[in-house]
């Protein structure tokens, strides 16, 4: 096991070599960043000096190069438009984006796995043909249209909750604040529904979807068939033997979930005026602010590189066929 | 299913529900009486008063700083944290008064040495500042330096002579701050703890989601009428207005026009939509790296560029693709200080046609006469990508093959300042109310960075350098309407209008919306 999370480690440098660099090389094809950097009426002078000033004077190998000599050092950077260290910036938003994609994967989990499971049971039912067409309306229906219809329906028309905004509360936990984070947990749900709904309505339909089906193939096999031949009780035969097997494909689903929520969170963050890293880096791009975009990417791998790790070993304590090598 | 199963199931689907429907017992909350929230769609990058980069960052910032003027929003100028200024013989050094018993947010007097050390702190080029003041304001005013006379008295240094209106504007775009706190700050430290001198100060910024700021009490130089201020950042217009709906926030800036009905109906709020000074216009690139280009030969010729104005039918774009009648530009110049003979080119198809067979480009046998390129943005100004679109089908009517390349702003922002966009290109540049001269700077020389066509008529050219002599207002003004028959008749730009701005205003509110992008709020108050 060590040799395998070491040997995975190894990879994760790799794979971070590799996305930063192209991270770096798609911001600059774009063209000069120092443009946005200037007033619009600024003289070919200021343009000039202000380039040198943003260190885009320099060869591409040599900025790229001095940004991994940074990266050793756990410095990545100033953000060019902030003056505040890049890292600092994004760690300071990732709270946020952490409760909306942690509370909408809790939401989508919940519902799914029991909504997965009655559907399976009542294959062929009505009950089932609805739940597998809310699955697909789910899949299809634009995140987007669901954030501003949200707003306009429960937010504007019938204002159960508010529009837009924040609450904080994983932030005040770091910083030690517990007993605030803890006051602020109800007003951060009425925050958090919306955009949480919007991020994972579509997580929540494919979920249901693969409960039902991997319940089913699970249903089919022989071994279920032999506990409920033994008298097993069907709750018994359906949590012990079936929804523990059935578990393996969804462990995965929720390993790659967590990055698939996370790449969508820019929309919901936008809609609802939420103040995490998707809205930060989006920010960052159109800004063409490198550090910030870089750190983020830097960020990011090691969170998916984590997760995916986290995932394998999560794999072997299910199925103990599977061996880490 | 067994029946237990089922009861986890049901029960794990009632606590969901409990735990989402709990919070929607805590009601709402709309701003007080004391307070006044205004949501604008970006937030600012930093709080160092030297590197102002946007106009939603100088909102604010106009807030918490104070100006040796200030620019009101008829275009007057009017004195603030200065009383009054002479100017020397010379016209090259500006010399201000400041009222006295000034402070800082910090209580540290504010005097000439401030004023001075705020010029030169952003001049500064060890401190690597980019945006307005350092990058436009002070090269702009050809700034040399200062010199503290006394206390109250300081002198602001250039390199040159410049119509008073011109200079005292660009002199009120510079925040003024106190030396010994800024002195005591690293620039990291005084990128996120600004202490300003104007009506209030600054409590809290919470990056992309608010800053919030408090009433100086006993401020003098501008009544504040809100105990708090909140700048809520609020990036999609959809849920700006649903905010301003529901009565949550007070002024919502860039109102898409398609929902200013809705936000009229709404009984809570009303739209207010203003002439804007951003010119919006189809520039004609001359640069020869677009030699090659389609249609570049037949733009050159000012026949061709004169007929195209007749072309489009602005009038008709702005109510239908921008929801307002909007002004129409007869020159770069914005209303009241253009020139008043010149009348908007009408829409007139036929007679562009005739002109264009005259300049020699009859339609050919498919119809069409030439072919070219209309390069534009995405999401930067009203509608932007659209009235592309319509643009290029009006110049097809014609018979001229209108290609559109639009692109994102991000990307179409950095082939713009390098002149890379054409052979024609749409786009929006800034403009004031205050001085002709300020909107006719664009041009103020073939290869001056916002010349963005490369236009090079000698005649507009030696007209502008002769601006420098002239001290006597009528002779100016007299040397500017000539400028404007010149661009009026050779046009770089073929003139479309001047961008009309929504602002969505709650009922409770007596404040008017500005025409220069400005949201100055501290004189707002309740009915």
């Amino acid at each position: 096991m060590g040799q395998y999370i070491a040997r995975r480690l190894l990879q994760s440098i790799i794979v971070i070599i590799g996305v930063t660099l192209l991270a770096f090389l798609t911001l600059h094809l774009a063209g000069d960043p120092t443009y946005l950097y200037v007033s619009e009426r600024a003289s070919t002078e200021e343009i000039e000096a202000t380039r040198v000033k943003l260190g885009f004077d320099k060869p591409l190998p040599i900025q790229y190069l001095n940004f991994l000599s940074g990266m050793t050092r756990g410095d990545l950077g100033l953000s060019l438009r902030s003056r505040q260290p890049a890292l600092d910036m994004v760690l300071e938003r990732l709270p946020a984006t952490l409760e909306l994609t942690l509370f909408a994967m809790l939401i989508s989990t919940l519902l799914a796995i029991p909504i997965g499971i009655i559907s399976a049971m009542r294959r062929g039912t009505p009950l089932d043909g609805g739940i597998m067409l809310f699955a697909m309306f789910g899949q299809s229906i634009p995140s987007f249209w669901l954030g501003i219809m949200l707003i306009l329906f429960v937010g504007l028309t019938l204002r159960w909750l508010p529009i837009s905004g924040h609450k904080p509360v994983l932030s005040l936990l770091f910083e030690g604040n517990v007993e605030q984070a803890i006051r602020n947990i109800p007003e951060a749900i009425r925050f958090l529904i919306m955009p949480a709904i919007t991020i994972g309505v579509f997580s929540l339909s494919r979920n249901a979807r693969l409960v039902r089906s991997s319940m089913l193939e699970v249903l089919s096999q022989d071994y279920v068939t032999t506990a409920r031949s033994k008298g097993l009780k069907e709750r018994a035969v359906i949590i012990k033997h079936a929804f523990r097997n059935a578990l393996i494909p969804i462990v995965t689903m929720l390993g790659l979930e967590f990055g698939f929520l996370l790449s969508g969170v820019v929309v919901a963050e936008t809609v609802f005026s939420w103040p995490g890293v998707g809205r930060l880096v989006f920010n960052a791009i159109t800004q063409r602010d490198i550090p910030v975009v870089q750190a983020a990417v830097v960020l990011f791998s090691f969170l998916f590189i984590g997760l995916n790790l986290l995932v394998d070993i999560l794999y072997a304590r299910l199925d103990p066929r599977i061996r880490l090598r | 299913m067994s029946k237990n199963l089922s009861r986890v199931v049901k029960l794990s689907l009632f606590a969901l529900v409990i735990v989402m429907a709990l919070p929607l017992l805590v009601s709402a909350q709309t701003p007080d009486e004391n307070t006044l929230i205004i949501g604008q769609s970006v937030d600012v990058g930093q709080l160092d008063p030297a590197t102002i980069n946007s106009r939603a960052e100088a909102n604010i910032f106009f807030h918490v700083f104070g100006t040796l003027f200030e620019i009101a929003d008829t275009g007057e100028l009017r004195p603030y944290l200065a009383n009054a200024y002479t100017i020397s013989e010379d016209g090259k050094e500006w010399t201000f008064t400041l009222n006295e018993g000034l402070t800082c947010h910090d209580g540290e007097a504010l005097t000439a040495e401030d004023v001075a050390y705020a010029f030169d702190r952003a001049a500064n080029p060890d401190n690597g500042f980019t945006g307005n003041t350092s990058g436009f304001v002070l090269p702009s005013i050809g700034f040399q330096g200062t010199r503290v006379e006394d206390e109250l008295n300081v002198t602001i240094i250039t390199d040159r002579y410049q119509t008073p209106n011109l200079r005292l504007a660009l002199i009120s775009e510079v925040y003024i701050h106190c030396k010994d706190a800024y002195e005591a700050m690293t620039l990291e430290e005084s990128a996120q703890n600004p202490i300003g001198s104007g009506p209030y100060r600054f409590v809290e910024w919470i990056p992309d989601d608010r800053i919030v700021l408090e009433r100086v009490e006993g401020y003098t130089l501008r009544e504040a009428n809100f105990q708090t201020q909140i700048w809520r950042v609020i990036p999609e217009a959809s849920t700006r207005v649903a905010e301003l709906i529901a009565g949550n926030i007070d002024v919502a800036a860039n109102v898409p026009f398609d929902q200013s009905e809705a936000v009229n109906a709404s009984g809570v709020a009303e739209v207010q939509a203003v002439s804007g000074t951003r010119r919006i216009y189809v520039g004609f690139q001359f640069g020869e790296n677009f030699a090659d280009a389609p249609g570049y030969d037949a733009l050159q010729k000012t026949e061709v560029r004169v007929a195209l104005q007749y072309a489009v039918d602005v009038p008709t774009i702005c109510q239908t693709l921008l929801g307002t009648s909007c002004e129409r530009a007869s020159s770069m110049v914005n209303p009241p200080n253009n020139n008043p003979n010149l009348q908007p080119y009408p829409y007139d198809p036929a007679m562009a046609e005739e002109l264009l067979d005259a300049a020699g480009y009859p339609r050919g046998e498919n119809g069409v006469r030439f072919e070219t390129v209309l390069m534009g943005p995405r999401g930067r100004y009203l509608n932007d990508a659209n009235v592309v679109q319509a643009i290029a089908q009006y110049l097809t009517d014609i018979g001229v093959q209108t290609t559109v390349d639009i692109r994102d702003w991000a990307d179409y922002s950095q082939l713009v300042r390098p002149k890379e966009v054409g052979p024609m290109f749409f786009l929006g540049t800034g403009g004031g109310t205050w001085s002709a001269l300020y909107d006719m700077a664009d041009l103020s020389g073939p290869t001056a960075g916002t010349n963005y066509t490369n236009w090079n008529n000698s005649e507009w050219f030696e007209l502008w350098d002769s601006l420098a002599d002239i001290r006597d207002a009528e002779e100016e003004r007299a040397v500017v309407n000539q400028m404007l028959e010149i661009f009026y008749n050779d046009p770089p730009w073929l003139l479309l209008y001047f961008q009309p701005d929504f602002y969505g205003v709650s009922n409770r509110l007596n404040w008017n919306a500005r025409r220069d992008e400005w949201i100055v709020i501290y004189n707002a108050t309740l009915k």
